[in-house]
């Protein structure tokens, strides 16, 4: 049975929607990632699942009960809130036993809860601090143990990390997905951060102007992307545009981009009056040495020869940016395998990638 | 560099002793004050006096006059403070909720009585009140003051309130608050700063203000400060250097309970809690 289950849930701020008939439902023990751009919503959903904006339609349901006449408080939600909204004149522990006190759970159980709670977020022996002594990742800790204490149906995270560092980030990002599974919370992570999103669901929801746009797992969303604000929104990619298409043999399609560029890409797609938008992900992208002699080339792939304009080593990746003969411009993204193997800038390169790892999507 | 650094100390060195004129400035009449009314002489002479004694202390306490006015001044600031931190505190909590452009409004028209001098309330009350001619004194002097005194503490209260972010309110109530214990374990402690450094200001303010009591007290009911006018008019002495002392010595009595209560150094240092 689903935890979450939203129907078309529509919410206006005069004439801006800024949730657009959502639909959602979620299993039980399930990370969810919400994903999108910043203002296309995912703020609001979540209020609307707390119980703190009325959706104008719709219906939210929690474990099949409708909720939308229930307040925060009678709502079982946990929601960790971007700012953390740590209680200033509490102690750590003070913070995370307010919850347990105002649901009623008796005295000596709340004392030993809130030392299992700070055990798990690694915070033991900071129970008297006020938030004011603890830095940053620490705070956010603790919004995340208060949270967790009173057992919520559904826990929601409104970019927990985002307050943080890009370093802490990495490694909170890791243990706030330790700390989820072991607690087999039902949770939904708001980001806007794709690496984020991609870690730690294990579904993630793409956001697009109110709507959902693509809903799948890590792999799906990156590998077959719906649309094409899915697939610019999520990863890096090299775009052309082609308005007419050549042939289409073996399974094959050839398209010539509008710089003259021939593509041919395995997917294909009926044609269309605005032609077609051809994406390749620069890590699917092999470079080599344009001064070597071309071994005949399988029709499976594209070999577009150009000359290499910057070099960047980003620690275990190198991003490497091509000058294509149309002045168009493609990134591809290499391993960092060491000496002997380095590119440089000047030098004529040749780009191969498969005709399976183009993604075609019609304008 | 040199330069640089040299104005560095320059700057210090004139920051210090503006702080240290300023205390003098602040402190001097005070101190000055203070050894006065042990002076044993019996006319005001030059400064140092030149034998201390307590006789304008014991001239005060035997004083009927004075004694009667410090009374009320008393009883009146107790009242003031009550009333006016409790409307105050309530208005500014309310206020602190509503939407931006009422909160805005509101605001404005409960702190207009500021801007007008206490001469023209005072004398504004004084015909209104004659003309309904239906309060004693005390609850005339009392409306008088809390015009003034409840604008502070409701601007108090919104100053201790500002900095507590909104989102605090909803996480109480995620975690299972309703609104009323919201308000009292979140806003309400949250705001104490706020509310007791406007409760102090009301209390300073009526045992202070001489404008607008002179013109709600009569021959029978006087404030004190109204009794010290009163006094010197009539024939100048060191009775209300004593008198000041007392009063001094009585506002270091109440912040010290304060402190034991609130915590001084956060009412008046402090004020607002950051995140
Ligand atoms: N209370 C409100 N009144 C008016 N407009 C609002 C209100 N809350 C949100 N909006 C609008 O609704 C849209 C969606 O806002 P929301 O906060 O849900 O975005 P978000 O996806 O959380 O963005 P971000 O990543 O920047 O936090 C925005 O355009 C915002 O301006
Ligand atoms: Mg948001």
């Amino acid at each position: 049975m689903s935890v979450l289950n939203l129907k078309d849930i529509t919410k206006k701020y005069g004439e801006l929607a800024a949730v657009d008939g959502i639909s959602l439902d979620m299993e039980r023990g399930k990370v969810l990632s919400l994903l999108g751009p910043s203002g296309c919503g995912k703020t609001t959903t979540l209020r609307i699942i707390a119980g703190f904006t009325s959706p104008d339609t719709g219906t939210v349901e929690i474990a099949g009960k409708d909720v939308g006449h229930l307040r925060p408080y009678e709502r079982n939600v946990g929601l960790l809130f971007q700012d953390y909204a740590l209680f200033p004149h509490m102690t750590v522990a003070e913070n995370v036993a307010y919850g347990m006190r105002h649901r009623g759970t008796p005295t000596s159980e709340i004392t030993t809860r809130v030392l299992r709670m700070l055990s798990l977020v690694q915070l033991t022996g900071m129970e008297a601090r006020r938030p004011h002594q603890l830095s940053g990742g620490q705070q956010q800790r603790v919004a995340l143990a208060r949270a967790l204490a009173i057992d919520p149906q559904i826990l929601l995270l409104d970019e927990p990390l985002s307050a943080l560092d890009a370093k802490l980030r990495l490694e909170l990002r890791l243990e706030l997905k330790e700390i989820l599974r072991s607690v087999g919370a039902t949770t939904i992570v708001v980001t806007h951060d794709q690496e984020e999103a991609l870690t730690l669901g294990d579904e993630v929801v793409v956001m697009n102007a109110g709507k959902i746009a693509q809903r799948g797992t890590p792999t799906q969303i990156y590998e077959a992307p719906a649309d094409k604000f899915v697939a610019e929104f999520v990863g890096r990619s090299n775009w052309f545009h082609a308005s007419k298409r050549s042939q289409s043999t073996d399974g094959l399609t050839s398209y010539v981009a509008d710089d003259g560029l021939e593509i041919r890409t395995r997917a294909s797609r009926p044609d269309s009056e605005g032609g077609v938008d051809l994406c390749v992900r620069p890590e699917d992208i092999e470079l080599v040495d344009g001064t070597a002699p071309e071994s005949a080339p399988s029709p499976e792939h594209n070999v577009l020869a150009g000359v290499v304009l910057d070099v960047a080593p980003l620690g275990a990746d190198v991003h490497v940016v091509i000058e294509l003969p149309g002045k168009s411009r493609l990134l591809a993204i290499r391993k960092n395998v060491g000496r002997g193997s380095e590119i440089l800038p000047g030098q004529s390169v040749r780009a191969l990638f498969s005709a399976s790892d183009v993604l075609v999507f019609q304008r | 560099m040199r330069s640089k650094r040299n104005a560095d100390v320059i700057l210090a060195v004139s920051v210090t002793a503006i702080i240290a004129v300023t205390v003098v400035f602040l402190l001097f009449p005070v101190i000055v004050t203070a050894f006065m009314a042990f002076d044993a002489r019996e006319f005001i002479g030059p400064f140092p006096p030149t034998d201390l004694s307590t006789q304008w202390f014991v001239k005060f306490w035997n004083s009927g006059y004075l004694w009667s006015g410090f009374k009320n001044s008393v009883q009146l600031a107790v009242a003031v403070t009550v009333v006016a931190t409790a409307m105050g505190a309530s208005a500014g909590l309310a206020i602190s909720r509503m939407s931006p452009r009422w909160r805005d409004l509101t605001t404005t028209a409960f702190l207009s009585p500021l801007v007008l001098p206490g001469v023209i309330i005072g004398f504004a009350l004084l015909m209104f009140l004659s003309v309904f001619n239906v309060l004693p004194v005390f609850p005339r002097l009392l409306c008088g003051h809390l015009i003034v005194t409840i604008p502070y503490t409701i601007r108090m209260t919104l100053v201790g309130l500002t900095g507590i972010s909104a989102t605090l309110v909803e996480a109480a109530s995620s975690l299972g608050a309703n609104e009323r214990q919201a308000f009292f374990t979140i806003t309400l402690p949250l705001a104490k700063n706020g509310i007791a450094a406007g409760a102090i200001f009301a209390f300073a303010f009526s045992m202070d203000d001489v404008t607008i009591s002179l013109f709600l007290s009569d021959y029978d009911t006087y404030t004190f400060p109204v009794a010290l006018v009163g006094l010197i008019r009539s024939h100048f002495e060191l009775t209300i250097a004593a008198a000041a002392v007392a009063l001094m010595g009585l506002t270091v009595v109440l912040l010290l309970a304060l402190d034991r209560v609130l915590g001084l150094e956060r009412v008046i240092g402090q004020g607002v809690y950051r995140t």
